[in-house]
């Protein structure tokens, strides 16, 4: 049954990148006693939707990410993207591959190639385009993205900002399905961010990517989400799905609208509750 | 000179922005204070040698009687920079070194990467190299001339050695600090293990190889000499016993600090083949302000 409903879903939207897990756990025993990180998790994510998750810090997003990237196994329950099995009971592991771009938490961008090598590599490496043909379409693809002036530089040489915004570029160079960042602005200044967020929904509205982000900035989330997904702390399951209805294209201003502030005191109090929860247990484990 | 009151100034370039920092470099205090020091040292080695002749400095040269020996066309005591045997010493050892140093590199380095990038690799030969490693090189000295034969042989064998434990493990812990995010990003992105071999594992260790290789090229001159001492026919480390044998105490001292200088020179050529290799390194250390 769940199968049919999935495959309406995906026959519905037209766009690319659904994603559907289900009932997904996983167990680590990294010291013989069994972590639940994540537990019986069921998401369901349209194509070329905004899924902003939320939840407290260790809860266990972050497993998610990296079941549905393909950096680790899953326990049980499945993961499906377009209808096609990721992973699943035959097959913990899903394979890395560039339909599904990670941006990371730190970043990651190559320090030792230049800004136009870092975005120019994908292609490459997957011969989808000759090394010459990738460096101008990478040099084409940064200047779009306002950084035309630095491609000769090394990712040390710039700020974070324009780091993040290159590495969101050399995702994009791929044409992935599903874009996953893991709390990509979390060491930025309010100011970098706001800019940041405009950036990134100024490359939603152009691409139309699907996006799983994990954050801890409920008014992050709420800006640049079509959903909020609040999940527990850990072990990590859904609690609730707040639905953004605001429309795109957004801007700044929108953050200090009627609506926007409801909707976060919504979030608020569902991301609270855990919160303190996590606290507590976190609490007792140092106890 | 280029830049005026109305036009934005430009950046030097090439020459130009050579002799800029050389410009820059003298108007700071450093190159004065490295200037005073080297006198000072020098000053108080006559001091103690040739000036006061403190009790037992009066057995070693001073900096007056080396320096009239080593730039004398008539060396008193048979090595100066016109004599053709002080050149053949320093040909013969560096040719040892260049030797010596090649093969381990050429071993050592790839052999460290392997071993960081696989752990299967690494299992079979690490724990042979940590027990090899702390085992000091005058110890190998019996072994090596029982091994190999002639002068070259061994000599070369035991600056090899030294020089590429340090390469290997400087290389292996080169791939070990390696952030796990640029892998998974190498994964993403539809590399092949080749590809991550290429792209991440050898330019990401690149820093710390070129630590070890620095580090590598000292050891290996340590081990020349000493080896040398032991068993040679030539070389500044001969020149050295040689000289302290035949009770001739200026070419030992002239010897000596020819090593640092040439030791003090390789080093410079290393660090330099580095910075070139990793201009990213220099450029991100640069914006930090180091």
């Amino acid at each position: 049954m769940k199968e049919e409903s999935m495959a309406k879903n995906t026959s519905k939207t037209e766009k690319k990148g659904a994603l559907s897990i289900k009932n997904v756990t996983k167990i680590y025993d990294p010291t013989g006693v069994n972590v639940m990180a994540v537990d019986n998790c069921s998401m369901e994510i349209a194509g070329g939707e905004v899924c902003m998750i939320v939840g407290p810090s260790g809860c266990g997003k972050t497993t998610l990410l990296n079941a549905i990237a393909g950096f680790h196994s899953i326990t049980e329950g499945s993961i499906h993207l377009d209808g096609e099995l990721l992973c699943g009971p035959e097959r913990p592991k899903a394979e890395q591959s560039a339909e599904r771009m990670v941006v990371f938490q730190h970043g990651a961008l190559f320090p030792w190639k230049t800004l136009q090598e870092n975005v120019a590599y994908g292609p490459t490496v997957q011969k989808a385009l000759s090394p010459s043909q990738a460096m101008e379409k990478s040099g084409q693809m940064l200047a779009e993205a306002g950084l035309g002036n630095f491609i000769k530089k090394f990712p040390g040489e710039v700020s974070s900002g324009m780091a993040r915004r290159a590495e969101i570029v050399r995702a994009l160079i791929n044409n992935p399905k599903v874009l996953l960042l893991d709390e990509p602005y979390r060491a930025m200044d309010a100011l970098t961010k706001q800019i940041m967020h405009e950036s990134l929904l100024e490359t939603y509205d152009r691409t139309g990517v699907t996006i799983f982000f994990i954050t801890h900035d409920l008014e992050e989330a709420i800006f640049l989400g079509d959903k909020v997904h609040i999940v527990t702390t850990r072990p990590c399951q859904l609690k609730k799905t707040v639905e953004v209805k605001i429309p795109r294209p957004r801007s700044y201003e929108t953050q200090s609208s009627e609506k926007f502030r409801k909707l976060l005191v919504e979030v608020n109090d569902a991301v609270h509750e855990e919160a303190v929860k996590a606290f507590k247990a976190g609490e007792r484990e140092m106890a | 000179m280029n830049s005026s009151a109305n036009t934005t100034p430009v950046a030097p370039e090439g020459f130009n922005l050579f002799i800029y920092r050389v410009k820059k470099k003298f108007t700071g205090p450093d190159p004065y204070l490295t200037v005073a020091g080297v006198f000072l040292w020098l000053f108080t080695y006559w001091v103690l040698c040739e000036g006061l002749e403190i009790w037992r400095f009066t057995k070693l040269p001073g900096p007056v009687a080396i320096s009239k020996d080593w730039f004398s066309t008539t060396p008193f005591q048979g090595i100066s920079i016109f004599t053709a045997e002080y050149y053949e010493h320093i040909y013969v050892s560096c040719q040892r070194i260049l030797i010596a140093f090649g093969i381990a590199t050429g071993l050592g380095v790839p052999l460290g990467l392997f071993m960081g990038w696989s752990r299967s690799i690494r299992d079979y030969i690490f724990p042979v190299i940590e027990v090899l490693r702390p085992i000091p090189i005058l110890a190998w000295v019996p072994l090596s001339i029982l091994l190999l034969p002639g002068f070259e042989g061994p000599v070369i064998f035991l600056a090899t050695l030294a020089s590429f434990f340090v390469t290997t493990l400087n290389a292996m812990l080169g791939v070990d600090s390696i952030d796990e995010e640029y892998f998974r990003a190498a994964g993403c992105l539809g590399s092949s293990r080749w590809d991550v071999f290429k792209n991440v594992v050898v330019p990401g260790a690149l820093p710390f190889i070129f630590t070890g290789l620095q580090i590598s090229i000292g050891v290996a001159w340590f081990s020349l000499v000493a080896a040398e001492m032991v068993s040679g026919d030539l070389g500044l480390g001969y020149l050295i016993v040689d000289a302290y044998m035949n009770n001739v105490t200026v070419p030992m001292v002239i010897a000596m600090i020819t090593l640092g200088f040439i030791g003090y020179f390789s080093s410079a050529c290393v660090r330099a083949l580095g910075d070139k290799l990793m201009g990213w390194h220099v450029k991100e250390l640069a914006q930090q302000g180091r």
